[in-house]
């Protein structure tokens, strides 16, 4: 533009310049200097045009090489994501992918030191589990999950220990928020089955209600389906392997620690005669809140030769909340449990020291703070109220053989966790056992997750 | 300049879009949300000096990460409605890939999950969550527990993409804001 204002403001002087040159310059001469004029007038034009190409070419090729750049840039910020994110991605098997790595190694742990108030020559310390994760991706629709662990530090026909596959199973993305998985995964009950690693819980010992009443880490072998939707709404159905009637030992105190966890099969050979249906739904519509709820049933004989409880029906259900808008991590949930079938088991249990009870319940609540934090370090104080009682209630027994229920447990725990980075935490806390003082107890732990 | 846009552009969802990827959004559908009224958009090398990355991780209180970033500016004729910028982090085991739009005073106008395929916190997805992150800048409101509220069951995916976030807001204020 400016230019051509130049050439024009130019050949205006050009032209009252040669208006003004002596009287002696003849017509000849004036249509020379016009041509020439003329010319240069074009060969200017010329000159504009092949400038302006030139800056469309330079422009051009600044353009392809910041797309080039974005390119390296953005496969080397993707790299740098990988790296800089938690050290979950420790292994891959096949890099390249800018998706993310296609196998992941994961693990979590926890060791624990309890020492009861007025015994301290019971003083223990454990390496409570170690445990290995794998997930690999196969395609964009397909994985599998795998988790084993190790408890108590060593297994062996001496020790104490137990090894176990406690997840191996297959998930298959059916269409977007509908997937099935297949093999052996965890029920979707309560706040603690799904989410048990020792980052993600308050206390040194998970607690009560979450272990003895529903059976974490609750597992079993079959098919699940899972559905979500953009108004927060999680759901989950699934047929699976249950619990084992059979496995119920009168003689042993297990089934006054844990009702189920003292039957449960675990995927190990598991009888599979009768099968067990759940179904859970969980609602996270509003950041920060979680309400939910699940429901677990089957049969629990598996028409055992003889059996005196082939009819026995194990029933699970539950209820949970948890509100964690901000600094504030309030739970509560609301569990209870139901075996029937089981009068003619019992009968044959008189004088043992634990019969099948009838039902079993527990309900806790807590609140945890964060009181202090920087961007390496937090620190959360909490509290829990728990009450649960593995036998609220028996079948009615022949006169004479009556059994009495057991007196609800309540349990009072006090402490906090204080975080280092995203995967390690340390744990102190101490807990109050209404009905048995004997059990007060200090716990420390170190844990840790990724 | 405008036959040139789409070119990068489709660059840019080629890096974005893989074989592995469960795509929500493309790029494309991100930026019309982010920006519905725009009728262009321009990619933007955007790329920080050290000093810029310093001033980063000052505000942001991490690292800045990366020196360049892919960065796209819409615009409604001649005037600048604002940026988006994409990125992708890990979850808990995979990559979250997300958008961030920003108004040109470096607020966080929207936040856009393009893909997401962990098993839990899909939650991160609804625009419930995603709400809380509209208006604030990297100064304050921008963190889990500090003006985000967590999803129960994905800690890890909240934190992460919230940092991500909390980052791009953060470069936005040292290099875009105007």
């Amino acid at each position: 533009m400016k230019k051509n204002v130049l050439v024009l403001s130019l050949c205006t002087a050009m032209i009252a310049a040669a208006f003004t040159t002596p009287a002696h310059a003849d017509e000849a001469a004036l249509l020379q200097r016009i041509e020439k004029l003329a010319a240069e007038l074009e060969a200017m034009k010329a000159e504009l045009a092949a400038n302006k190409q030139k800056t469309e070419n330079v422009a051009k090729t600044q353009q392809q090489l910041s797309t080039t750049v974005a390119e390296n840039t953005a496969a080397i910020s993707t790299a740098a994501a990988k790296s800089d994110a938690s050290a979950s991605a420790v292994a891959m098997a096949q890099t390249g992918s800018v998706s993310g790595p296609q196998t992941v190694i994961s693990s979590y742990g926890e060791i624990n030191y309890t020492r009861p108030r007025q015994a301290n020559n019971q003083a223990q310390t454990d390496v409570a589990r170690a445990v290995i994760g794998l997930t690999h991706r196969f395609d964009e629709k397909t994985k599998m999950v795998a988790e084993f662990e190790w408890e108590h530090a060593v297994t062996s026909k001496d020790d104490q220990g137990e090894s176990e596959v406690e997840q191996l199973y297959v998930e298959h993305e059916i269409r977007e928020g509908l997937s099935a998985k297949a093999g052996l995964f965890l029920m979707p009950v309560g706040l603690l089955n799904s989410n048990h690693e020792p980052t993600a819980y308050y206390g040194v010992h998970r607690n009560f209600v979450e272990t003895a009443i529903i059976p974490s880490t609750w597992r079993e072998a079959g098919f699940g389906l899972t559905g979500t939707h953009d108004n927060g709404l999680t759901w989950d159905l699934g047929l699976t392997t249950g619990f084992d009637i059979n496995k119920w030992d009168g003689t042993s105190t297990d089934g006054s620690q844990s009702p189920l966890g003292s039957i449960h099969q675990e995927g190990q050979l598991a009888k599979s005669r009768d099968l067990s249906m759940h179904a859970a739904v969980n609602w996270r519509g509003v950041p920060g809140l979680l309400v939910g709820a699940s429901v677990f049933t089957g049969k629990a004989g598996h028409g055992t030769t003889d059996g005196v409880a082939n009819d026995s029906r194990v029933t699970l259900w539950d209820m949970h909340a948890r509100y964690n808008p901000g600094k504030l991590d309030l739970s509560a949930l609301y569990t209870r449990g139901t075996m029937t079938g089981v009068t003619a088991l019992n009968q044959t249990l008189v004088g043992q020291i634990t019969p099948v009870p009838s039902s079993f319940y527990g309900w806790y609540v807590q609140s945890a703070y964060q009181v202090w934090k920087t961007d390496r370090y937090s620190l959360t104080p909490f509290v829990r109220y728990e009450r649960f009682n593995t036998a609220q209630s028996y079948t009615d027994m022949p006169q004479g053989l009556g059994l009495t229920p057991a007196v609800d447990q309540k349990v009072s725990t006090f402490g906090a966790n204080f975080r280092i980075g995203e995967g390690v935490v340390l744990k102190a806390d101490y807990q109050k056992f209404q009905q048995d003082s004997s059990l007060d107890r200090y716990n420390l732990g170190v844990g840790y997750a990724f | 300049m405008k036959p040139l846009a789409p070119l990068s552009l489709t660059a840019l969802m080629t890096i974005s879009s893989s074989a592995f990827a469960t795509q929500y959004l493309t790029v494309e559908q991100a930026q019309q949300s982010i920006f519905p009224d725009a009728n262009h958009f321009a990619p933007l090398p955007l790329q920080l000096n050290v000093e810029q990355m310093k001033q980063v991780e000052k505000i942001a209180g991490l690292p800045a990460r990366s020196v360049a970033w892919r960065t796209i500016a819409a615009y409604k004729d001649n005037a600048l409605l604002g940026y988006m910028v994409l990125d992708d982090v890990i979850g808990k085991f995979e990559l979250i890939s997300y958008a961030v739009g920003l108004l040109p005073d470096a607020t966080v106008k929207q936040v856009e999950i393009l893909t997401y395929r962990e098993s839990h916190g899909f939650e991160i997805r609804n625009a419930n969550w995603r709400r809380q992150f509209v208006g604030k800048t990297a100064n304050a409101g921008l963190m889990v527990g500090e003006g985000i509220a967590n999803i129960s069951g994905a800690t890890l995916s909240c934190t992460h993409v919230t940092d991500g976030v909390r980052r791009i807001a953060a470069i936005a204020q040292v290099t875009l804001k105007k």
